[in-house]
């Protein structure tokens, strides 16, 4: 408890601090369409990059269209990072804009939990199943699971600040 | 020109094409040829697209009609709602139709058979009754302008998610699965035509085009029920507007992998004809679009 009270102390003002900055401030309060309308665009871009194409690899070693050859889709995985920093960063902007509130919300470390969790299985199905060492219908499995939980967290975000004030 | 206008533009569309496609059929299945029987299927396809936005702009319709004197509410929630009724059958119309293009199987000349007359009625009374909000004239004299129309989807749906809070944001998670799936495979399909992933067959990677078709129908029906719930938040906003436009060009573009051959290329070297390239390049630009369009929504477009 007191542990818990140290931490608020610490962080508290810092999370604070964030959203005051200018840039936080801009992304929330300036109102232009190039501002949080831009970044959200962007941040709906890149899951639909990353999440679509890592299903799509998903769904091929779950055994749909096993024709096509796994050494064909390391191409996409250029993509794939691309599409994940462009959410690491447009994620950090958007979390920044409200430091205090997303901190404080239980769906958001979820989220962030399941998005580990998944990169780390997209990385594991590249070393391990693209070199031909396991079958990978477990990780795919896992992987279709934990990006379905993240995008469900991610959504319901607002709505569980919402519930929980 | 305004939404309303485009409705009584679009709405002979459903009824008139897909008698044109179900002469089509027909004449495909007694001449045996499988040019004609590919021809029907790309206009059950295009009505069921088309149908969609007939949908749309007679809530817009609806919108401007209100609370004039001479136009009967009741008739036009029975003509929403028998045109809702029409419109399930005639989306899977136009499903199984795309499924058959992508890759022929016997069982969807029954299927199309079936639901091709099962639209056809339905589609036939939604217009009946719409025909009647603003043409007396066609009433039979001594009859009642319309007997009460059972079921009512539209007021259903509309019901399901105003009654129950977490609806939307299920819809709203689903809305996502939805893009994800349909975007992912468009990104494939197309990058394998460009040129860009290399080593696969096209015939393979098409393979996973239905999984891309799913999602759009997940797509489809969240986002009509979002729709049904506030139809005036999106017949009012420019926004839905362009949205749906690029969304329904972007959908008529998944018909063009199906085009080459029974299902492409075997050779996984084999390097796709320009015009596939130029429509691939213009796939992916045009969902891109929808989901700019989508997120922007509640940004431009708004009164």
């Amino acid at each position: 408890m007191e542990d818990g009270l140290v931490v608020c102390g610490q962080t508290g003002p810092v999370l604070a601090q964030l959203e005051q900055t200018g840039l936080a401030t801009w992304i929330r309060e300036s109102g232009v369409l190039y501002g949080y309308p831009l970044i959200l665009f962007l941040h709906t871009l890149g899951l639909g990059t990353l999440v679509g194409l890592n299903s799509a690899i998903d769904l091929r070693l779950l055994g749909v269209a096993s024709g096509i050859p796994l050494a064909s889709l390391e191409k996409t995985f250029w993509l794939m990072w691309s599409g994940f920093a462009v959410n690491a960063a447009t994620g950090s902007l958007l979390f920044m804009s409200d430091a205090t509130k997303h901190a404080s919300n239980p769906a958001f470390y979820l989220k962030l939990a399941c998005v580990a969790l998944a990169v780390v299985t997209l990385m594991r199905i590249r070393s391990q199943v693209f070199r031909g060492r396991e079958s990978g219908r477990l990780l795919a499995a896992a992987s279709l699971g934990f990006w379905f939980v993240a995008l469900s967290a991610g959504r319901l975000m607002a709505y569980i600040i919402e519930f929980l004030s | 020109m305004n939404l309303a206008h485009l409705h009584l533009l679009l709405n002979h569309v459903p009824t008139v094409g897909l008698g044109v496609g179900f002469g089509l059929f027909l004449a495909s299945l007694i001449g045996k040829s499988d040019d004609l029987k590919r021809a029907s299927f790309v206009v059950f396809f295009v009505v069921a697209l088309v149908a969609i936005p007939a949908y749309l702009t007679g809530d817009a319709a609806r919108f401007t009609l209100q609370n004039r004197t001479g136009v009967s509410d009741e008739l036009i929630a029975a003509h929403q709602n028998a045109a809702m009724l029409a419109l399930i059958p005639m989306e899977l119309t136009g499903f199984v139709a795309w499924i058959a293009l992508w890759r022929f199987r016997r069982w969807t000349l029954a299927a199309l058979l079936f639901l091709s007359i099962v639209t056809f009625g339905l589609m036939a009374r939604a217009a009946t009754v719409g025909g009647q909000i603003r043409h007396p004239e066609i009433v039979t004299e001594g009859r009642a302008a319309f007997a009460p129309l059972w079921p009512t989807p539209a007021a259903m749906g509309a019901a399901l998610v105003i009654d129950h809070p977490w609806v939307w944001p299920i819809c709203e998670i689903l809305h996502f699965v939805g893009l994800c799936l349909l975007f992912g495979v468009v990104l494939l399909v197309n990058l394998r035509t460009l040129g860009f992933i290399t080593g696969v067959a096209s015939a393979d990677m098409k393979r996973l085009l239905p999984w891309g078709m799913a999602g759009l129908g997940v797509n489809i029906v969240t986002g009509m029920l979002f729709f049904l719930a506030a139809p005036d938040q999106y017949t009012q906003n420019t926004a839905f507007f362009w949205k749906m436009a690029v969304m329904l060009i972007g959908a008529l573009s998944l018909l063009s992998p199906t085009m080459v051959g029974e299902s492409g290329t075997a050779d996984p070297h084999a390097r796709a004809p320009i015009a596939a390239k130029v429509i691939a390049a213009g796939s992916i630009c045009l969902w891109i679009g929808v989901i700019f369009l989508g997120r922007f929504l509640p940004y431009i477009g708004a009164e």
